[in-house]
């Protein structure tokens, strides 16, 4: 190697294409597994919030297994009703992914035995049953801590497993119920009045179940942590109205220094202006620019440096005021509805500043699959399974240098790895394992 | 007899005990550099779990955060919109665009567990040294999270600024909320920010983990658009499938039917009654249980029909509207569907079972005196997460980190200080203490 050739080799690369090889999406599967010394039971049932937190920990490596009663667990069936793959519910498949798929029957008292000897050998144990019910069918935290007292047990629930409303408050749970206790549906959509479309609004996807699946699986980490000091498991409880609602910023700061109920505000916001959708040719786009050098460039892009000079729009608080907000808003409307968004986009990118427009198209789930950005970044990905066939599917959301996250397996039957698993974990026998199923047991 | 599970329950999480109890993530020090709320909130996720987390800021005004919103947001020199992302921190004044502060950042990183930070890609090692290619070397351990809009790369990564209205626009989240006619849905919070910081804090301890096990740390990264993106369910999956776009189905399930948000004479309510049982035990409190068997409600298939759906929804607004929430609540109980109100910051302001689960928190702080905030979401029954205090002006804590962590003495301290290496709150809005703060200086 010519020493000009040593010192190209030597040479730093930019930041962007060192990190780009250092993530790639390539070189995922040559790498090590954050969680792969973890095993996982997943016997969430008819939980959502349970199936994606399953998910999350087998994306960043946990070996997962799947306990669902011989008939299958009912979310199998979740979907919207003009879409299934193989019979099964596309919500189920879209987060059924890494792991190992049996069966056990909770309620059967063999079941029971055979969960308490899977229970011993396991680290994490995840559960979204009714409060207590574990516990009545004798494998509850409070049974299992003496059988294995390394293990992390994980309740999901709406109200929680203490507290005035554990008890009295039960009943069915859905993420609907869930948004609506957090909060959050009460400061979504268009302010006014009794009409169905101005009424407080949902949040699309069933979020609350995603945000409960994130702080059960931040906080089974950290037990995780403290674990290898203290040798000691313990319990984690989150309700899903909790885990949204301590995404709710100022909200209750808010009554409480200002008796002020922060109330919904549709396309605009109480803090920050401009921060807003507007109408473009070809459908809706997002955009923002509060600070005065950013309003200031979103002026200059719509060609009205003169509007950064009204008097209703000069400071950031005169920009907040409602009436002039609105008002605002529809100047940059009678613009924006003259360009599609990706012409708007290039004037943004374009712009030399001072400031930043933050510009961009309301997309359809078809227009996001649509852009390079997120295929590049192995976003998505499309696998063709044996069992399903092909499928589209969203990639894990982390990029780990070391230890990436990744897609092994989107989803399996019920019972599918029973073999596998029984002898693994508990050396029973393809004959044993058809006895207990014919028993009921699993 | 034995205990009941409930009793057993109110013992293992008694709120009464929770300070006597140790903290998971006890000894991890979390070096925040990061503004606003999505890495701020990342750090504050894994103080509440326990970590010390160290939040630098720029001398004299500090976070922006400290003064967002309008006039009603300003609290005691600060706005409320500060608080949520920034409890129980250590605050220091470092000016990072300064050699030394550089310098002052670099000796934290060495001494650092995890850095937060979420700056535009690249910025933190062209503009100031400190970008993970830098800071690994002096520390192979530190696990350095990066949290951005479109990510560390890709076509969208270089010149392309976000925010959280922006993620929620091109992840698809916005076109798959709200009423098909009406204008896009903006989700009510910064949903992008929080739920990204989320997974940030869960991806850094997934790192932490790792480490545990090899000693080896990492480079990590989240972006807000992706957070959301796999946030959605069957979303990608229908689209793959059939080549559609989900459709808006404003606030019905279209998954779970009956479903909606209804109004009540004193508020809204949600209800749900997705399985027949729910079904007959709605029909029932509404008065009309012979409908259960009518062919347009009798299967969960039938109900999901658009008209049938919404036959279902006049049936239940109109009993609503004639009923309170309360009334609502207690005919759900009695029968066997869902429902919940939907719940204002006054209404969780009040909430017995929030208060009691520290998820309404009430703080005694020595500066801001009693502070009502959400409190930690999980709930852990040996090491609980907790609130120590409300966040603090800039620099509040600069001599407990300067000495205490870095072990300066009070001459090189003053250096730093005179050359605006180092520095406190300015007397400005946001970053200064309340008027009535009189105690002097804070004290190590």
């Amino acid at each position: 190697m010519s020493a000009r050739e040593l010192q190209a080799e030597r040479r730093t690369p930019p930041w962007t294409e060192w990190i780009r090889q250092g993530e790639s999406p390539a070189t995922v599967s040559e790498k090590p597994e954050a969680l792969d010394d973890l095993v996982v039971l997943d016997c969430a049932v008819g939980h959502y919030g349970g199936h994606v937190l399953a998910g999350f920990l087998g994306e960043l490596g946990a070996e997962v297994i799947k306990l669902e009663p011989p008939g299958g667990d009912p979310a199998r069936r979740w979907g919207p009703p003009d879409a299934t793959v193989g019979g099964e519910g596309l919500a189920f498949l879209a987060e059924g992914r890494n792991r190992y798929y049996a069966t056990l029957n909770p309620a059967d008292p063999e079941g029971q035995a055979l969960l308490r000897r899977l229970a011993a050998r396991a680290d994490v144990l995840i559960e979204g049953f009714p409060a207590g019910q574990m516990d009545g069918w004798g494998v509850g935290y409070r049974q299992l801590e003496p059988l294995n007292p390394r293990l992390v047990y994980v309740a999901l629930s709406t109200h929680g497993q203490f507290g005035p409303r554990a008890l009295s408050g039960r009943g069915p749970e859905y993420d609907l119920i869930d948004q609506a206790l957090s909060g959050l549906v009460f400061l979504t959509g268009e302010p006014g009045d009794d009409r169905p479309e101005r009424m407080p609004t949902r949040v699309g996807s069933w979020i609350s179940a995603y945000a409960q699946a994130a702080w059960a699986g931040l906080a089974t980490l950290a037990a995780l942590h403290w674990r290898e000091g203290s040798g000691r498991g313990q319990m984690i409880d989150v309700s899903g109205a909790e885990a949204l609602m301590r995404y709710l910023e100022y909200t209750i700061l808010l009554y409480h220094t200002a008796g002020t109920v922060r109330q919904r505000m549709g396309v605009y916001d109480l803090a920050v202006s401009v921060y807003t959708f507007v109408p473009v040719k070809d459908g809706w786009a997002f955009i923002a620019g509060y600070t005065d050098a950013n309003f200031g460039a979103i002026c200059r892009i719509m060609g009205r440096p003169e509007l950064a000079q009204d008097p209703r729009f000069r400071t950031t608080l005169d920009r907040t005021e409602p009436e002039n907000r609105a008002a605002l808003r529809e100047e940059i409307a009678r613009w924006s509805v003259n360009h599609t968004a990706s012409e708007i986009l290039a004037k943004v990118l374009a712009d030399p500043g001072p400031g930043v427009v933050v510009f961009g198209p309301v997309n359809r789930p078809t227009a996001t699959l649509a852009e390079a950005h997120w295929w590049e970044r192995g976003c998505f990905g499309r696998v063709v399974d044996p069992v399903y066939g092909p499928l589209l599917l969203a990639m894990p959301a982390w990029r780990m240098t070391r230890t990436p996250p990744r897609l092994k397996l989107p989803g399996r039957p019920p019972g599918y790895h029973n073999d596998h698993v029984y002898a693994k974990y508990l050396g029973l026998g393809p004959a044993r394992v058809a006895e207990l199923r014919a028993r009921g047991a699993i | 007899m034995a205990e009941s599970y409930f009793d057993w329950t109110a013992r293992l999480f008694d709120p009464a005990l929770l300070a006597t109890k140790p903290e998971a993530l006890r000894g991890i020090r979390v070096l925040d550099i990061s503004v606003i709320i999505f890495g701020p909130a990342t750090a504050d996720f894994l103080g509440e779990l326990g970590a010390e987390v160290i939040k630098v800021e720029m001398p004299g005004a500090g976070d922006v955060t400290r003064i967002l919103g309008n006039a009603e947001c300003f609290w005691k020199n600060v706005s409320v919109a500060f608080f949520p992302q920034n409890h129980s921190k250590y605050h220091i004044g470092i000016d990072m665009h300064h050699p030394e502060g550089q310098a002052l950042v670099r000796k934290l990183a060495a001494r650092s567990d995890v850095l937060i930070e979420n700056f535009k890609p690249g910025t933190t090692e062209a503009k100031w040294g400190l970008g993970y290619r830098q800071l690994r070397e002096i520390n192979p351990r530190l696990i350095y999270v990066a949290n951005t809009g479109f990510g560390q790369w890709g076509p969208f990564a270089e010149g392309r600024a976000s925010y959280d209205g922006l993620a929620q626009a091109v992840s698809g989240l916005t076109a798959i909320s709200g009423f098909e006619e009406s204008p896009p849905t903006k989700v009510g919070n910064y949903l992008g920010d929080w739920f990204g910081g989320c997974l940030a804090a869960m991806g850094a301890l997934a790192a932490l983990r790792w480490r545990d096990r090899t000693g080896e740390g990492q480079f990590v990264e989240v972006a807000q658009c992706e957070g959301l993106l796999r946030a959605l369910d069957w979303t990608w999956l229908y689209a793959g499938l059939t080549g559609r776009d989900r459709s808006k189905t404003g606030n019905r399930d279209p998954v779970f039917v009956p479903s909606g948000i209804f109004a009540c004479r004193d508020g809204a309510v949600a209800l749900v009654a997705g399985a027949d049982a729910e079904l007959l035990g709605l029909l029932t409190a509404l008065g009309r249980p012979e409908l259960a068997a009518d062919p347009r409600f009798a299967t969960a298939a039938a109900r999901r029909e658009p008209a049938h759906a919404a036959a279902l929804d006049a049936l239940i607004g109109a009993w609503c509207r004639e009923r309170s929430r309360e009334e609502v609540e207690a005919a759900a109980r009695a029968h066997g569907f869902a429902v919940a109100r939907v719940m204002s910051g006054a209404d969780q302001y009040g909430d017995a079972h929030f208060r009691a689960r520290g998820s309404v928190w009430e703080l005694d702080d020595p500066v801001y005196g009693r502070v009502v905030d959400y409190g930690p979401a999980p709930k852990l029954s040996a090491t609980p997460a907790r609130h120590k205090w409300a966040g603090k002006p800039v620099g509040w804590h600069n001599d407990y980190v300067l000495k205490g962590v870095l072990g300066l003495g009070d001459g090189e301290i003053a250096a730093l200080t005179r050359q605006g290496v180092v520095g406190r709150w300015g007397d400005r809005r946001g970053a200064k203490p309340p008027d009535d703060w009189r105690d002097g200086a804070p004290r190590l």
